[in-house]
């Protein structure tokens, strides 16, 4: 094979993909094509170690080829063709909105948007996933997923402080019969490792891990998707970055080792038995909160003129991309290594965890070490930037690397890929009348995992590190309710006690309707994010939201179908709510081989992180009833259909409608309860979502520790929506709003004109009591509803 | 030197029946284990030095003991499961112990690894073999070994 | 003049920052050292008038929580242990306190030993939440005065279960009341619903809950805050250290 590396430009076809099979690079046959034209043309052959480097620049992870790329999606009889798909979905929608608060979007490691009132400081916000890594090895993998999204947080700019992380995991259903495959962990291993993971690394880094969710499918059975994000503060004049020709590059934190190669190209691939072990590697979180002392030290001195972290290709992305415009001279004798068995071309490459490349002048560096050294934090510098354009990287006499870097970032070769829609059969009649009394259901649903509490995750993280999360995850009176989102007030970023700025984060995620209609699912999930943004108290009209999309394989045109459809549906959204993205992921290839040998594919998966700034902290409110004779309201219209909904899933519905959301009406309607909850007229939010109405009603009766009488005559509805929709379905757009005594009339007045009905009041007795009309639907004790919820996950 | 850390048996009633929970989900249904913590450190240090190390900073003397002489249980019948992490993959709690122990002796190590042992009174070596490697270890990160003990 | 806190950092310290802004708020001059600070000779412990070990994981809580701190402090324990004999405040909260245990500071003890330990939570891990305390007010302890018989506050740790072994310690510990803070739902198995402790002169206190954490009313779980009162429970332990301090 070496022979066949000497002789690269000569190869043919079928010799270039044996030799990319053979090194693991993952490059398409018209990638591996463009490389040999091009080094045809320098006329000479490539190193490993520049084949190395292009496999990772060009790889999914880095490039992100496929949602970049042109499409051609054909619908019925229609066909439409995408240059770059990004572009004129997610992309065009942000450039359209045009939003003077956003700072920076879709250029740096995370999107920035604007905080607090004096216009000091901006919030940084980026959510990733490390999906194949945790199928693998799901303790290490979460913890190197947690490390990598905060050291993009870190990397952002010159740097921003994390303030929080966010956690969303999907899985296997825990008593899943499904057989699995050799070599594949059930998912209670899989859950267990990665709850684990994000704790021990999310714990030891001191950054509060207050927001997330948890979903079961057994679509995610052989692939589960852990999604992490971050949110840090940083000052706006430190959001500005520039190498400047003569920088040193220097690089900190964690070692250099054999364990972080190929993880890039890893991450574009099926996944299959024989997964190098070298892939995968466990967190080291003490040496990444040491880089995170001492680069918020240094970045205050100013003693740098720019950061990025190391991430997929190691050295050679971060170098590759802070000196994409410089070129860099990097002498790899220089790194410090973790092991001396490692190939100076495995050094430019390894990804090997919690490292930080730095652009430090000359004349700032002895500054810089003495604030390493005091914070026991390990560098090493590895060469200048020094303007030439060239990328120069030796190993002592041997050279590894010696292109211009304009061959690196240059035109990646990428081919139309074809998308179609998804044929779905939607049954729209009267749904299938159930077995059981609705007070069955609703305690089976309680029950079920993707309702039932989550505090055996939640406990074991510190959400409360750095005294911010105001709004906490669990809530209400016994703090365990569960709340729509947290508010972070970032004192120990800002050290100001007098100011009370905050931001509210949370998510949207409904890939059960996503199996039905791509398209809706994308503004659902759009519109679950503002909703629970709004049931904190939150400024909506300032929503900012990252994509996160997690699909199978894109050389399925159904696939590409879904992300097209799930794309436009993005770009719907966030015109409508005027909520710009302002950075986004996306993972692809999330499928394996089942036990039969069969492909396994993953449903199209969109996760929706939304913030919003809370502009008194003190004034944010949270989801339990609390207290008697209050009336409640049902602020939205109950639609019919039962497409995508956890009773669905429970039951033979005989409906799977998924109702269009009215994006322009709710808007309306958010924007008057958003101006009722700052007048203080509410004094408890709780959005209408997995399990719909009764569930919402519970959650925030045994949350309280309070009843509530409740009579749904009067809440909006669509006609011939029957009682079974009613309490169970999971039309959008809809929240349950506890309005203080005497603050009826003033309320009353903000919402006028709008579907917003009372439908009852709270009770001292602990009883939840429901009617519509002449029919009682069912009468629960709430703290029998909350033994069928409160279940033990783990 | 392998160093052996015992939590004393009247503090490990719950990290033995978490253990034992984690077996029977894994099919091995057992009345009673031990557990214990490895310490594998690479150096010349004299006997003095190792037992220093590891009564004064590897052992919490109130709840724990250890033993220099690694593999008694004192249980019938049991089996014994050994689990490191591979030596490719790094070793968090072993650096940091390396270097805490450089702060006690005033003398650095070669390398400092840390691992388990698990002690199972069970009819067959295959049996917790299976058991282990379906909740315990990932092959893909760590090395074990079984054996009667 | 503003009397002057040393915050005392280390590789994994996290609550540092809110312990400072705490510190601050009550009006003491707070500092953040490097445990390398003291080590190396740049500060020392004696040029300050209150002492602060905040929560955290230092050295990553490997071996045990808070013993690598215990081994790095071990050189300099001549110059904490006339501080702490000197009767200026100490405060130790969660990692914080695990070091005061593992240094020996805490129980106090005539040999200056290790005589207590907090281990491993009986649920086997980490446990965040917020609990109910009961304060002792018959203790010493100069951080709880002040405070109503039942007080709520966060806690968050994998190693809180407090032990004695020796049972004529704990019969002391007990007796001269430095028991000051006792759990209403043991959330990890202590002794006796032990939460804190303190010394015999009341200055040097160590707890696993996390006071900063409730410092204001918007802290607290509770909702709306803005009608409340800002200062909550935990905002009465800082206040009383300035206070004995100034």
């Amino acid at each position: 094979m070496t022979d066949n590396l000497l002789n690269f430009t000569s190869l043919n076809k079928k010799q270039l993909v044996e030799l990319d099979r053979t090194y693991g690079w993952s490059l398409s046959a018209l990638e591996l094509a463009e490389v040999q034209r091009q080094f045809g043309e320098t006329g000479r052959q490539p190193s490993r170690g520049e084949l190395e480097t292009i496999a990772q620049t060009w790889s999914e992870h880095c490039k992100h080829k496929t949602f970049s790329g042109p499409v051609r999606f054909k619908s019925g009889g229609k066909v439409k063709r995408y240059k770059n798909l990004f572009k004129e979905t997610i992309v065009k929608a942000t450039r359209k909105l045009n939003k003077k608060w956003c700072l920076s979007v879709f250029t740096d490691n995370a999107g920035i948007v604007e905080f607090g009132k004096n216009g000091k400081w901006g919030l940084a916000f980026k959510a990733e996933t490390h999906n194949h890594p945790c199928a693998v090895e799901p303790y290490g993998g979460a913890e190197t997923g947690v490390g990598g999204v905060v050291r993009d947080i870190l990397g952002v700019g010159l740097g921003a402080k994390p303030v929080l992380n966010t956690d969303n995991f999907c899985f296997g259903y825990l008593d899943s019969k499904t057989k699995l495959p050799k070599n594949s962990h059930s998912p209670e291993r899989i859950m267990r490792g990665v709850v684990e993971g994000v704790r021990d690394y999310g714990n030891r880094m001191g950054i509060p891990t207050a927001s997330g969710g948890l979903y079961f499918d057994d679509g995610y059975l052989l692939n589960p998707l852990v999604y992490v994000g971050c949110a840090g503060l940083i000052p706006v004049d430190k959001i500005a970055k520039k190498v400047i020709p003569g920088d040193l590059i220097v690089s900190i934190g964690g070692r250099t080792g054999r364990d972080g190669i190929h993880g890039a190209t890893f991450s574009s691939a099926n996944i299959d038995e024989d997964t190098s072990a070298s892939a995968v590697q466990i967190g080291h979180a003490v040496n990444e909160k040491k880089t995170l002392d001492v680069l918020m030290r240094a970045r205050d001195l100013g003693l740098y003129n720019a950061v990025t972290d190391c991430g997929a290709g190691g050295f050679s992305s971060a170098i590759g991309e802070l000196g994409s415009e410089t070129g860099a001279r990097v002498r790899l004798e220089n790194a410090q290594l973790k092991d001396t068995h490692i190939q100076p071309w495995e050094i430019w490459v390894s990804e090997s965890q919690e490292r930080m490349i730095l652009s430090v002048p000359g004349k700032k560096l002895k500054k810089l070490e003495v604030i390493l050294k005091a914070e026991s934090c390990e560098y090493c510098v590895l060469g200048t930037f020094p303007g030439d354009g060239r990328l120069l990287v030796t190993h002592g006499a041997e050279k590894v690397v010696d292109l211009p870097m304009s061959f690196l970032h240059g035109g990646v070769p990428n081919f139309e890929k074809a998308a179609v829609r998804r044929k779905v059969k939607i049954s729209d009649g009267s749904p299938v009348s159930p077995a059981k009394t609705y007070c069955g259901i609703l305690k089976d649903m309680l029950a079920h995992p993707n309702v039932c509490s989550r505090h055996s995750v939640i406990t074991q993280y510190d959400h409360e590190v750095q005294g911010g999360t105001v709004i906490k995850p669990l809530q209400g009176k016994y703090g365990d309710g569960p709340g729509d989102a947290a508010v972070i007030w970032p004192q120990a970023a800002t050290l100001d006690l007098n100011d009370f700025s905050g931001f509210a984060v949370t998510h949207g995620f409904n890939p059960a309707a996503g199996r039905i209609d791509p398209y809706q699912m994308a503004l659902h999930t759009v519109d679950e994010a503002v909703r629970n943004l709004l049931c904190v108290g939150a400024d909506i009209s300032r929503t900012a939201i990252l994509d996160n999309f997690c699909a199978a394989s894109p050389r399925d045109p159904e696939v590409m179908g879904d992300l097209v459809l799930a794309a436009e549906g993005c770009h719907d959204a966030a015109m409508a709510y005027g909520a710009p993205f302002i950075s986004g992921k996306d993972s692809f290839y999330n499928q394996a081989k089942d036990a039969e040998g069969n492909e396994y594919p993953i449903p199209i998966s969109l996760l929706i992180s939304a913030t919003a700034p809370v502009e008194d902290i003190r004034k944010a409110i949270t989801m339990n009833f609390k207290e008697a004779g209050n009336p409640v309201y049902l602020a939205g219209v109950n639609r019919r259909g039962l497409g995508g909904s956890v009773y669905g899933d429970m039951m033979v519905a005989g409906n799977n409608f998924i109702s269009p959301l009215a994006m322009k009406e709710a808007v309306r309607l958010y924007l008057a309860v958003s101006k009722a909850i700052s007048a203080g007229c509410v004094i408890a939010a709780h959005d209408v979502s997995q399990g719909g109405l009764a569930v919402t009603l519970a959650e925030m009766a045994f949350s309280g520790g309070l009843g509530a009488e409740i009579e749904l005559a009067g809440a909006a509805r669509e006609k011939g929506l029957g009682p079974l929709e009613l309490l169970f379905g999971e039309s959008p757009a809809r929240l349950v709003l506890e309005v203080t005594k005497g603050k009826e009339t003033e309320f009353l007045k903000l919402v006028k004109g709008l579907p917003v009905n009372e439908i009852g009041y709270v009770n001292e007795e602990p009883v939840l009591d429901v009617k519509d009309g002449e029919a009682r639907l069912f009468t629960e004790n709430i703290n029998a509803l909350k033994t069928c919820w409160k279940r033990e996950l783990l | 030197m392998i160093i052996e850390i015992w939590t004393k048996e009247k503090y490990a009633g719950n990290e033995e029946a978490a253990f034992m929970a984690r077996l029977a989900h894994a099919g091995l249904k057992v009345k009673t284990a031990r557990l214990s913590r490895l310490y594998r450190v690479d150096a010349d240090f004299s006997k003095a030095e190792f037992s220093k190390i590891a009564s004064e900073l590897l052992t919490d003397n109130i709840t724990e003991r250890c033993s220099l002489s690694p593999g008694k249980a004192g249980l019938k019948n049991a089996y014994r499961a050994e689990v490191w992490l591979k030596d490719s993959v790094s070793d968090v709690v072993g650096e940091s112990v390396k270097s805490a122990i450089t702060d006690v002796l005033g003398r650095e190590p070669g390398a400092v690894r840390f691992g388990h042992a698990y002690y199972v009174p069970c009819d067959s070596e295959l049996k917790l073999r299976r058991a282990v490697s379906k909740t315990l270890v990932n092959e893909v990160v760590n090395k074990f070994k079984i054996g009667k003990c | 003049m503003k009397p002057k806190a040393i915050i005392l950092r280390g590789t994994g310290t996290n609550c540092d920052i809110e312990t400072f802004n705490s510190f601050k708020y009550v009006g003491a001059e707070p500092e953040l050292v490097h445990i390398n600070q003291l080590l190396s000779g740049a500060k020392k412990v004696l040029d300050y008038s209150i002492m602060a070990f905040p929560g955290g994981f230092s050295y990553g809580d490997d071996i045990s929580a808070g013993k690598i701190y215990a081994v790095k402090m071990s050189r300099l324990s001549a110059d904490f242990g006339a501080f702490i004999k000197d009767k200026r405040p100490v405060l130790g909260i969660c990692n914080g306190f695990q070091i005061l245990v593992k240094t020996g500071f805490l129980p106090e003890n005539k040999a200056g030993a290790q005589v207590s330990t907090l281990y491993t939570n009986d649920c086997g891990h980490f446990l965040a939440k917020w609990i109910k305390l009961k304060i002792n007010k018959k203790s010493p302890c100069i951080f709880t005065k002040g405070l109503p018989d039942e007080i709520e506050l966060p806690i968050a740790h994998g190693e809180g279960k407090f032990i004695i072994e020796d049972k004529k310690v704990m019969a002391e510990l007990v007796a001269r009341e430095l028991h000051a803070m006792t759990y209403e739902e043991n959330p990890n198995g202590s002794m006796l619903d032990i939460a804190g402790i303190t010394n015999s002169s009341g200055t040097c206190f160590g707890l696993m809950p996390h006071p900063e954490r409730n410092f204001f009313a918007w802290q607290h779980p509770d909702r709306p805050a803005a009608a409340r009162e800002a200062a909550a429970a935990g905002f009465q332990f800082f206040k009383n250290a300035v206070d004995y301090a100034g």
